[in-house]
């Protein structure tokens, strides 16, 4: 026998559940506050045990970071960023749509081709580019990270925005090539304008990717051209980790995140499951 | 949530969209559809098939120091076979992934079914959950290096050394328990996602089925064994199978966490690898390891696409 519920016993149940995820969600955040903490924390109570909660803040971190020049980091993180995700929109939308929209032969192994670079560890990748690079002079600059970028972004973006297309009707395309619309048209004045929500959603997701990326930017950058997350690990230094200045800069590093995750909502479940969820 | 595909949905009626089989090319000429994706499969042939026809060349070459040796044969790959760390850091991966993944699918799993109950504000919540899988590897690792420092880090002081587990030194320098702190800021990283796609696959799951259940009085839990848990299936292979495949080449975060130390208790595949490379320039035996991994995901890859084009449907 199900027991029949109340108004009271509804709302009860559900400020419970309400308080349980609020409190879940509090927990797995707790890093991060902290680490908002750390940024102004003086560093001569930073090592204190026990722990001190309370303190007054102070902005010698931030000046470390400026003095070290961290802004010209941020500055090619963003450009390189931005590089790399203008060029696999233009490359990757008429290639999303082409598979989401024509049968064709050869187009699961193409389309396998595509996952395959995606899925490909990029420790794996970075051999043979390093070596190519060295060869070629590509080290250290900006077009070589960003061809090495389009090894996982490209291929996400087929990816993602192919789920994209696939939710278009296609009734509209047809109608308007019997009204004898050119290819061209079609593309720019119907599809496009349908699919901005999903380039807009898969390029900023992309451009996190770009963002966040560690061992390219490493190991093929790392002096003219050195990305935030690059830039991190070399506040290890001999005489110590430079630990409130590690917060600052991660706090950067995060803040795109920070304002995507808001920004993009449900998107992100289907760019991380490949399209896969349609979140 | 409402645009999962019709055929998808069993015991719905409706028109199915199956039946509706459009015309090849939709009236366009063969070579359209390959002109469209040409800038893409030239660029991804250059960025990404060349460099890996260029691995499995070196990996059959003598290559130390940067300089190309003679023909090796399977040289290389007899000397990884034959290599002791390798097999550990096989090892290694296996325990990392075999304890994370499943730990990180059931506690998704669980919060799901939790966000799925009625609950005030979900949709600012979401948002919140989001960040830790969103963010940068390094950061996540930076996050943790902080928390889990030696003597003064938070949650070393006032958890794990009451515990007894790590003494005045970081945990992740303890030959015990290194592997362990890894695989929780694994779980702490990744268990978040899967929880917001679980959600997201429970909130498109047709609702008739679980009706009619109602009417025949079946309970919660009947209803979850035999009708959520079969309907979500491909679902849950889908996102198992993603993160198997993320889970094994994590590198970032084992980079600042440990860099596969102590010794080489957390050296999984993509360190060694880096180690081969950038540290004991074995560049051949390097490039032989990246070429196995590679064959080993392309297998994973394959089943992924199988299960996810014909049990979901999903492209």
């Amino acid at each position: 026998m199900q027991r029949t519920l109340t108004a009271r016993d509804a709302f009860r149940r559900k400020t419970l559940w309400t308080a349980l995820v609020v409190a879940a969600a509090a927990f797995i955040l707790f890093p991060v506050i902290w680490m908002i903490g750390m940024m102004v924390k003086p560093t001569d109570i930073m090592f204190a045990r026990p722990t001190e909660w309370l303190f007054v803040p102070t902005l010698e971190h931030f000046n470390y970071v400026f003095e070290q020049k961290f802004h010209h980091y941020l500055l090619t993180s963003v450009l390189l960023g931005l590089i790399s995700t203008l060029l696999v929109v233009i490359i990757g939308t008429p290639a999303a749509y082409s598979f989401a929209r024509f049968e064709m032969r050869g187009k699961d192994d193409l389309f396998l081709f595509v996952l395959a670079s995606r899925m490909a560890p990029p420790v794996c990748l970075v051999i043979p580019y390093y070596l190519i690079f060295a060869r070629i002079d590509l080290l250290d600059t900006f077009i070589g990270l960003t061809l090495a970028y389009m090894t996982f972004n490209l291929s996400f973006y087929i990816w993602v925005l192919r789920s994209f297309c696939r939710d278009l009707p296609a009734e509209l395309e047809d109608a308007a090539r019997l009204e004898g619309w050119s290819r061209v048209q079609i593309f720019r004045r119907i599809v496009l304008p349908l699919l901005r929500n999903g380039i807009v959603a898969t390029s900023v997701l992309c451009f996190i990717f770009a963002w966040n990326e560690f061992l390219f930017a490493f190991m093929l950058g790392g002096k003219a051209v050195k990305t935030l997350p690059v830039a991190i690990p070399t506040l290890i230094t001999t005489q110590g980790v430079r630990w409130g200045e590690m917060a600052v800069v991660g706090m950067v590093a995060l803040a795109p995140v920070l304002i995507a995750v808001f920004f993009l909502q449900r998107h992100i479940v289907r760019g991380l499951t490949m399209g896969a969820v349609k979140g | 949530m409402t645009d999962v595909p019709i055929e998808d949905m069993p015991n719905q009626g409706g028109p199915s969209k199956a039946v509706v089989k459009r015309q090849p090319s939709h009236g366009e000429p063969v070579w359209y559809p390959y002109l469209l994706m040409a800038p893409a499969m030239i660029t991804l042939t250059i960025v990404a098939l060349l460099p890996f026809l260029f691995a499995v060349f070196i990996s059959f070459h003598e290559m130390k120091f940067g300089k190309f040796g003679d023909f090796a044969g399977f040289g290389n790959y007899v000397e990884l076979l034959s290599d002791g760390r390798f097999w550990n850091a096989l090892g290694v991966a296996v325990l990392f992934v075999a304890i994370a993944v499943p730990l990180e699918f059931m506690l998704g799993l669980t919060g799901a079914l939790v966000l799925s109950r009625p609950i005030w504000g979900r949709s600012v919540l979401i948002p919140f959950l989001f960040i830790p899988t969103m963010m940068a590897p390094i950061v996540v690792g930076l996050l943790w290096k902080i928390m889990l420092a030696g003597s003064w880090g938070l949650l070393s002081y006032n958890v794990i050394e009451p515990l007894g587990l790590a003494g005045e030194t970081s945990i992740f320098a303890s030959p015990d328990y290194a592997l362990f702190a890894l695989i929780f800021v694994d779980i702490w990283q990744w268990t978040p996602f899967m929880m917001l796609a679980f959600f997201a696959g429970l909130q498109a799951l047709p609702i008739n089925p679980f009706r009619a259940a109602a009417v025949d009085g079946a309970n919660p839990i009947q209803r979850f064994f035999w009708l959520t848990l079969p309907m979500m299936t491909p679902l849950l292979v889908v996102i198992g199978l993603l993160r198997l495949i993320d889970a094994f080449k994590v590198f970032d975060s084992i980079f600042i966490l440990t860099g596969g130390g102590p010794g080489t208790q957390t050296e999984m595949p993509s360190v060694l690898a880096y180690k081969m490379t950038f540290e004991f320039w074995n560049i051949g035996e390097a490039s032989a390891l990246a070429v196995v991994v590679w064959v080993l995901f392309f297998v994973f890859c394959n089943v992924f696409y199988q299960v996810a084009k014909k049990k979901l449907n999903a492209f």
